[in-house]
């Protein structure tokens, strides 16, 4: 099932690794955990897709490798390692200098607001060079040139000059790639990268952030709800709900042969999947407040054939293969066997279709 | 085929922005009909005028060129206070941000009641409360929800109240713009299979605008491809699927994401340069290369594009 | 996590556990809280902040005070001259003792029974001021800002009036008409809602566009319902403010008309024209009192108004409703 590249990988070096990670934010004088002990290795050179909702806390989860929480948040327990240090004990901006830019880089979901509009983005990809890699002036400029025409913006020299409001959303966010490329950094988050951008563009940005991990050696993490941006670019899948990773493994064993409840559910309600005239699956219900605790499986409440089990006891990790992992109950062997829907083994059998095809 | 019955034609409209000096053209030369009963998709990208379409239909944006007939009557321009009342009651929209499009200021009671207190007709203070309450039912809330304020809600909760507001009015057509692309991807379905249920039971035609062709696919009988302000093609569903020509819905086709990672690695998206119709002594018009199938070509296109067709 | 602490977990666990739970659709339904009420939480959020709470006492203190004070045993009117009933003099200058709390003015008049009457003078303009001016600024400034055809109208009558200095227009006609509580009123709100209307008028630009309006405008809600319930809602707290500011202001622009001689006459006092005799003594240390007591009732009622507005234009965003 796995591909070559992806084994060689996995076997490789961790460059992050998040252990039991809990983040708690002050809201209105209530609290509200939005990490609830997330874990996480990140091998060098894999680009890991991180997918969930919106509140599922996949943003902020990767904020904290970066000591950009909001002032009301903070880690509560649990560690994140990056080349001996451990990020959750970084206190002071001076710490986090260190990290930001040269070692995680980010590109957020919207380019206008990530865009100075009163700099030329020649200057603001040259600032970024300058901060970063130690060089001046000529020599900056022409790497920052070199950079903007790597990230596909043709005549790159004419185009420094230009000011952010001249080019257009696509070209926008090619910019901010650019200036997070200019970091040289090692790991480099994408936030919704391509959710503000029109479906072709977001072919072509994917395409070009594929092509940029091999040039510059990055390690990519993907923080996205669409299961097609996934599909595109993930060697690996870990999907968040309610504060946790629920379901991690690569990304043909996350979309061919996903073993929890929730990741079912999601695969099943995409349209692209539906039968026209039919109903398509639909999860009921909405995601659990935060404000509570919450005790079993977050999302046994929405789960039409949760065991009783999941309202008592949080489920742990299952090992279904050394890269897959769940967490839910139905992998304990007491569980009574559930097939998956109907929808996951159709997705398996397109495969075998197109796989073959493929080969 | 040719008895179904037209409940909206559009013919030739043309949309404006602007003074004069600083002109914006949104939408250039459009016609398209809806039939009683199907949902229409329409689809484009960002910027692509289709959502200027929808609301130059509800009469939100002011038409400059063109007409819009519902159920024969002309409802574009200027036209009498029955017939705005009417048309308010029968056209109805559900919008795209359920966070930006409920009054947080109200109460979901007063929200979904909003048309029923336009329109005056609802008798008594309780059959008001009866209908809001239905309403809610249908849309699959529980009748206790009237009570709160929107912010207690989650996004897809908001979107179908925003559902039930429209209801109330017992609309005809209902215009979609969007209802599911603010949502998230476990909400969406919930949304998607109470408008299909809606349609069923009540016998709404939708017009359904979306950016996301495989949403647009699964939920329409036919679609209309909008670019830069012009429908470029517009077939069955099945049929520009099987056959699409133009080679901007190719490249909109080929963008859909699929959720398969062996697929979507491998896949080629076909990029559209608009520079490669040679319109400047040749210019392209509105035609039906097949039956149901309409496209924006010219002469030398059509012949290509037939030759494409199997 | 390794297998081995997995099954370590999982060995206690009783196995019945292990069976399908009863499913109830409806639950997934149900959210967090209920029973929200907008001004109940306003309220609550406002009664948090002790500084507020504090000051809105005072400030209803002193307003209660000003209506009752007449009316208390032992009080002394606040136009007449006091005579010594030694000397058959008048009682001037005298500083604050057991007979004359705050002291005499300089002509005999009890200080303390004119800062109550001029308080009680003062908040009423201010409180007059204010409340016309919210009332024509919003409604104004929501027509200016909603219906676009008389936008082009109400901002050249706009731009013609605000260009004539606000002090002008005060000095002139309190200049024409009888020095007198009306005509100060008058005065001051022929200026004064310029600015609420055209502060409201840029507010609800911002809004104007946002897709529950145009939602309400498909569904056929006349205009006037969308201003008093898609509109104003959203805009209450920041007019709170302004009204809250808009009193002090008042008060201020009456100190000010009666500092260049404008102002009331002073058979009715006020703060204004009590600063303004107080302040003609400032430089006689022994007289001061009659510059300070009129000085610390403006102090207290303006640092409370404003204090209590910007408080409570927070407590009535939703935003900081829990």
């Amino acid at each position: 099932m796995k591909h070559k590249a992806t084994e060689e990988i996995l076997n490789g070096e961790i460059v992050l690794s998040v252990d039991e990670i809990v983040i708690k934010f002050n809201l209105r004088g209530k609290e509200l955990t939005a990490i609830r002990g997330a874990s996480l290795d990140l091998h060098k050179g894999e680009s890991l897709a991180i997918v969930g909702e919106s509140g599922s806390g996949k943003s902020v989860f990767t904020k904290s490798f970066m000591g950009l929480l909001d002032s009301n948040g903070r880690i509560e327990s649990g560690t994140i390692m990056y080349k001996g240090d451990n990020l959750a004990k970084f206190k002071t901006e001076d710490d986090w200098i260190k990290i930001r830019g040269k070692e995680i880089a980010m590109v957020f979901q919207d380019p206008m607001t990530s865009l100075n509009p009163l700099k030329t983005i020649g200057k603001q990809v040259q600032e970024s060079i300058e901060l970063h890699q130690n060089l001046k002036g000529e020599e900056a400029k022409k790497l920052a040139i070199d950079i903007l025409s790597d990230v596909g913006i043709s005549d790159s020299e004419k185009r420094f000059k230009q000011y952010p409001h001249e080019f257009s959303g696509g070209m926008r966010q090619r910019v901010v790639i650019a200036i997070a490329v200019a970091c040289n950094p090692n790991i480099l988050i994408c936030d919704e990268p391509t959710t503000a951008l029109d479906v072709t563009i977001q072919a072509q940005i994917l395409q070009l952030l594929k092509n940029l991990q091999k040039k510059y050696d990055l390690t990519i993490i993907y923080i996205t709800h669409d299961l097609g941006v996934v599909a595109n670019v993930a060697d690996r899948i870990a999907v968040m709900y309610a504060g946790d990773i629920i379901e991690l493994g690569t990304a043909d064993e996350v979309f061919f042969d996903p073993k929890h409840p929730y990741t079912w559910a999601l695969l099943s309600s995409l349209p692209q999947l539906g039968i026209k005239g039919e109903p398509l699956y639909s999860i009921k219900g909405t995601p659990p407040n935060l404000f509570k605790e919450i005790v079993g499986d977050a999302f046994a409440p929405r789960n039409p054939k949760a065991l009783k089990i999941d309202f008592v006891k949080r489920p742990p990790y299952f090992e279904v293969t050394p890269t897959h992992k769940a967490r839910t109950w139905l992998l304990d062997p007491r569980s009574p066997k559930i097939e998956p829907p109907a929808m996951i083994l159709k997705m398996r059998e397109m495969d075998e279709k197109w796989g073959v095809s493929n080969e | 085929m040719n008895k179904r019955e037209k409940l909206l034609e559009v013919k030739n409209l043309k949309v404006e922005f602007g003074k004069k000096n600083n002109k914006f053209v949104a939408i250039n030369d459009v016609s398209f009909n809806i039939y009683k009963g199907e949902t229409f998709g329409l689809v484009g990208e960002s910027g692509s005028g289709k959502t200027t379409i929808g609301r130059a239909i509800i009469r939100i944006n002011p038409v400059s060129g063109g007409e819009i007939l519902y159920n024969g009557k002309p409802i574009s321009g200027k036209i009498d206070d029955d017939l705005d009342k009417e048309i308010t009651k029968k056209i109805q929209m559900i919008f795209q941000d359920p966070m930006a499009s409920l009054n947080e200021r109200a109460k979901v009671d007063y929200i979904v009641s909003e048309g029923l207190y336009n329109l005056k007709n609802y008798g008594s203070e309780e059959n008001r409360k009866k209908i809001v309450e239905q309403a809610l039912l249908e849309v699959g809330l529980l009748p206790e929800f009237a009570s709160r304020f929107p912010h207690e809600f989650s996004g897809g909760q908001r979107q179908r109240i925003g559902i039930a507001r429209v209801l109330v009015m017992e609309p005809e057509l209902v215009i979609a713009d969007e209802p599911i692309s603010a949502l998230d991807v476990s909400i969406r379905a919930q949304v998607i299979n109470l408008l299909s249920d809606l349609q069923e039971k009540k016998g709404l035609t939708y017009l359904f605008i979306a950016h996301d062709l495989s949403v647009v696919r699964f939920i329409s009988d036919r679609i209309a491809v909008i670019h830069k302000g012009k429908i470029v093609e517009l077939a069955e569903t099945e049929k520009l699927f099987a056959n699409p020509l133009h080679p901007y819905t190719r490249s909109l086709l080929s963008a859909i994401p699929t959720p398969n990672p062996r697929l979507e690695k491998n896949k080629k998206i076909e990029i559209y340069d608009p520079s490669c119709h040679k319109y400047e002594d040749n210019p392209p018009s509105w035609v039906e290369i097949e039956p149901e199938h309409f496209i924006l070509a010219n002469e030398i296109e059509l012949e290509q594009y037939k030759r494409m067709i199997k | 996590m390794s297998t081995k602490t997995i099954n370590k977990i999982a060995d206690n666990i009783d196995p019945s556990l292990f069976e399908f739970a009863e499913y109830d659709e409806s639950k997934a339904e149900l959210t967090g809280y209920s029973n929200y009420s907008f001004w109940r939480s306003t309220i609550q959020v406002f009664l948090k902040n002790k500084v507020a709470v504090v000051l809105l006492l005072i400030v209803g203190l002193v307003v209660l005070f000003t209506l009752v004070q007449p009316y208390l045993p032992n009080q002394k009117l606040p136009n007449k001259i006091y005579l010594d009933p030694a000397t058959g003099l008048q009682l001037r200058n005298q500083s604050p003792n057991a007979e004359y709390w705050f002291g005499t003015n300089s002509i005999g008049q009890d200080l303390w029974a004119r800062i109550w009457s001029g308080t009680r003078t003062s908040l009423f303009i201010g409180f007059a001021v204010g409340l016309f001016e919210a009332l024509v600024g919003i409604t104004i400034g929501a027509l200016w800002g909603y219906v676009r055809k008389l936008d082009a109208v109400i901002t050249e009558i706009y731009n013609v009036w605000d260009n004539i200095p606000t002090t002008v227009v005060l000095i002139i006609l309190t200049y024409i008409m009888k020095p007198s509580i009306p005509t100060i009123i008058f005065a001051m709100c022929m200026t004064g809602w310029l600015g609420m209307a055209r502060f409201v008028r840029n507010l609800i630009i911002i809004i104007r566009d946002r897709e529950y309006n145009l939602a309400s405008r498909c569904l056929g809600t006349p205009t006037s319902r969308i201003i008093t319930k898609n509109l104003l809602p959203y805009l209450v707290s920041v007019i709170m403010l302004r009204m809250a500011l808009a009193i002090p202001l008042a008060i201020g622009n009456e100190v000010f008309l009666s500092y260049i001689g404008m102002g009331l006459p002073l058979d009715i006092p006020s703060l204004g024209n009590l600063i303004n005799e107080g302040r003609i003594l400032m430089m006689s240390p022994a007289l001061r009192y009659q510059l300070l007591f009129p000085a610390a009732v403006i102090s207290i009622v303006t640092v409370s108004f404003y204090v209590i507005g910007n408080v409570f234009a927070d407590s009535a965003d939703p935003r900081n409703h829990v």
